[in-house]
């Protein structure tokens, strides 16, 4: 009786053994037994025999998966593709894995990019009104602005704006702004167009992303009809980025310069943004407030965004700058912007 | 002595509320159910048959040591003698509840059963029992994607919400060949069993133009019944 029980018990044990032994424990093995269908073993999505459809991203191009947050990783996983805008053919995981494993998964899929030195996609916080990022970006942007001083038509512009990528970590940027104002009669045309460049300084630091940037102003706007500022300008300036808690944080100190101009014309701007989404999905609204600064004068800018398709790509934005000081000076500006991140599929995957 | 008298008394009297209540009982069972009266609505009986034969077995890409290195194909499931398993048979306009949850289970890489009904806001139940990542995947009958839930973990179960009536097909991201269809409907219906009987209860009477589905075959003959109360009557389908 003893031994048949014995034999019973070593029966048990090794089948629980050989059940244990195919299921995977650790995040690497589920990597190997799962994902790798389709995404393959070194995160490429090169499969032998592929079963599905879209082609999976190649998480080793540090290009594509660098920027993104880990948020979106996140949500890809628990929800799926669609979660995202993303291919239905990846399954949620949601209900198989503990948000803690799902956070290892985004450990091993962020070390398929074997290149140091590219700023982490959870810096790449929602763009303000004012405050420029830290994070280079691949962006075309139409800003809208309508300003309203007491007693003086309303002068109103719209700028376009090509922020491209260069390598991990400059971004090149244009700035053509049309504007139509008032000094007597309406004069309408082409403002004084902005290039600049941005690098950040510190790409590895996972917490926080300072960087530097220098734009030049160019008197392409007629100074007579009041679309130019007549001189070119030297702007030099810090952008910070951060992540409290939920709450995303930006900052910009900037310093406009007029090319031979006297000291005292020179100007000095000071951004603060601070923001939240209200879901975990890319088309998520995200409200925020900045405070911004120039010399002496301050307003305080309340905005709010949203994704405008499931992927993120294409955004809107919108928001009002109330002065706190020198109300009839500063007026009230009424901002907007709608932004294409042109490396992202517009359209969601099905 | 007094006291016996006494119970006795009493006794004849709770002896006779009983003879009371009893006949009130059988006064109020006769007045429900009238002994002549036929039953309401009639039932529909039949086989489906086909001269379509079972395709030839899938060849298996992946995972050949879980799900072998051929499975039959289930598309076309007939037995020897013609029955074929599969196929919806609906009541057009008679409203019937469907089940709440269909249960659906991963089994060595096919999804059993194929054909399921569910009613509208119901649920589909999932499992699996193989130890190799199985998805579910449905899909609404204009494509639309509805959920893709990966199951990797044998004998976990998930639940999804399935909302309108239609077709809803289920298919797995990493084995290409599994399929499962889940019928969403709200009017009463039966699925054919593995010898293709099937049986539809309580069809008030009427004539009805029967509809038929099947994942791959339609229907060869008229489908026109005539349903009396109390009776029983047979349709024979054939598909090709």
């Amino acid at each position: 009786m003893r031994r048949l029980t014995a034999a019973w018990f070593i029966a048990l044990f090794s089948a629980t053994l050989a059940a244990q032994s195919q299921t995977p424990t650790t995040i690497p093995e589920m990597w190997n037994a799962w994902c790798a269908r389709c995404h393959a073993k070194d995160g490429t999505g090169k499969v032998a025999t592929p079963t599905v459809k879209v082609q999976p991203m190649d998480f080793s191009d540090c290009k594509l998966t660098s920027p993104e947050p880990d948020a979106d990783w996140q949500t890809a996983i628990t929800h799926g593709g669609p979660g995202v805008g993303l291919s239905s053919e990846m399954p949620a995981f949601g209900d198989a894995l503990s948000q803690a494993q799902i956070s290892e998964f985004i450990a091993l899929i962020r070390g398929f990019c074997k290149e140091p030195g590219w700023p982490s996609g959870n810096l790449n916080l929602p763009r303000p009104m004012f405050t420029e990022k830290a994070f280079p970006e691949n962006e075309f942007i139409i800003q809208p602005v309508s300003s309203h001083v007491k007693d003086t038509p309303a002068a109103v512009s719209m700028a376009a704006i090509y922020e491209r990528r260069i390598g991990k970590r400059a971004q090149l940027e244009a700035v053509v702004p049309f504007a139509s104002v008032s000094t007597g009669t309406r004069e309408s045309g082409l403002g004084d167009v902005e290039l600049g460049m941005k690098y950040a300084l510190t790409p590895r630091a996972t917490r926080y992303l300072f960087s530097a940037g220098f734009d030049v102003v160019v008197p392409t706007g007629s100074e007579s009809k009041g679309l130019g500022g007549g001189t070119v300008v030297y702007e030099p300036y810090i952008a910070a980025a951060t992540v409290a808690g939920s709450t995303y944080v930006q900052g910009q100190f900037k310093i406009e310069v007029p090319h031979g101009g006297p000291r005292a014309d020179r100007e000095v701007l000071y951004n603060v943004y601070a923001g939240r989404d209200l879901s975990i999905f890319p088309d998520t609204w995200t409200y925020g407030v900045e405070f911004n600064g120039e010399n002496e004068e301050v307003a305080l800018t309340p905005q709010v965004r949203r994704g405008l398709t499931r992927t993120g790509a294409l955004a809107a934005a919108f928001g009002v700058r109330l002065p706190l000081n020198h109300r009839e000076e500063q007026g009230i500006r009424w901002v907007g912007y709608l932004l294409w991140e042109f490396l992202e599929p517009v359209r969601p995957r099905r | 002595m007094g006291i016996s008298r006494a119970g006795s008394a009493a006794a004849l009297a709770a002896r006779a509320a009983i003879v009371t209540v009893a006949a009130a009982t059988v006064a109020t069972i006769a007045l429900a159910v009238p002994a002549a009266a036929p039953r309401a609505g009639g039932t529909i009986v039949g086989v489906v048959t086909t001269a379509a034969k079972n395709p030839p077995p899938l060849r298996v890409t992946i995972d050949p040591d879980v799900c072998g290195q051929t499975l039959p194909d289930d598309s076309i499931a007939v037995d020897a003698a013609g029955h074929l398993a599969g196929v919806v048979l609906t009541v057009p306009g008679v409203k019937a509840a469907a089940p709440a949850e269909a249960p659906v289970t991963n089994d060595k890489c096919r999804f059993a059963p194929r054909v399921s009904l569910v009613r509208p806001n119901g649920t589909v139940a999932m499992t699996s029992k193989d130890s190799v990542l199985h998805t579910m995947h449905a899909a609404a009958a204009d494509t639309r994607s509805l959920f893709n839930v990966s199951l990797p973990i044998p004998n976990m179960k998930i639940s999804r919400p399935i909302d309108k009536p239609g077709v809803v097909t289920l298919t797995c991201s990493t084995h290409t060949w599994m399929r499962a269809y889940l019928f969403v409907t709200e009017e009463l219906s039966a699925v054919s069993g593995a010898d293709g009987s099937f049986k539809l209860d309580n069809v008030p009477a009427g004539s009805y133009d029967i509809k038929v589905w099947h994942e791959a075959l339609k229907a060869a003959v008229p489908t026109r019944v005539v349903v009396k109360d109390g009776e029983t009557v047979t349709l024979n389908v054939t598909m090709k």
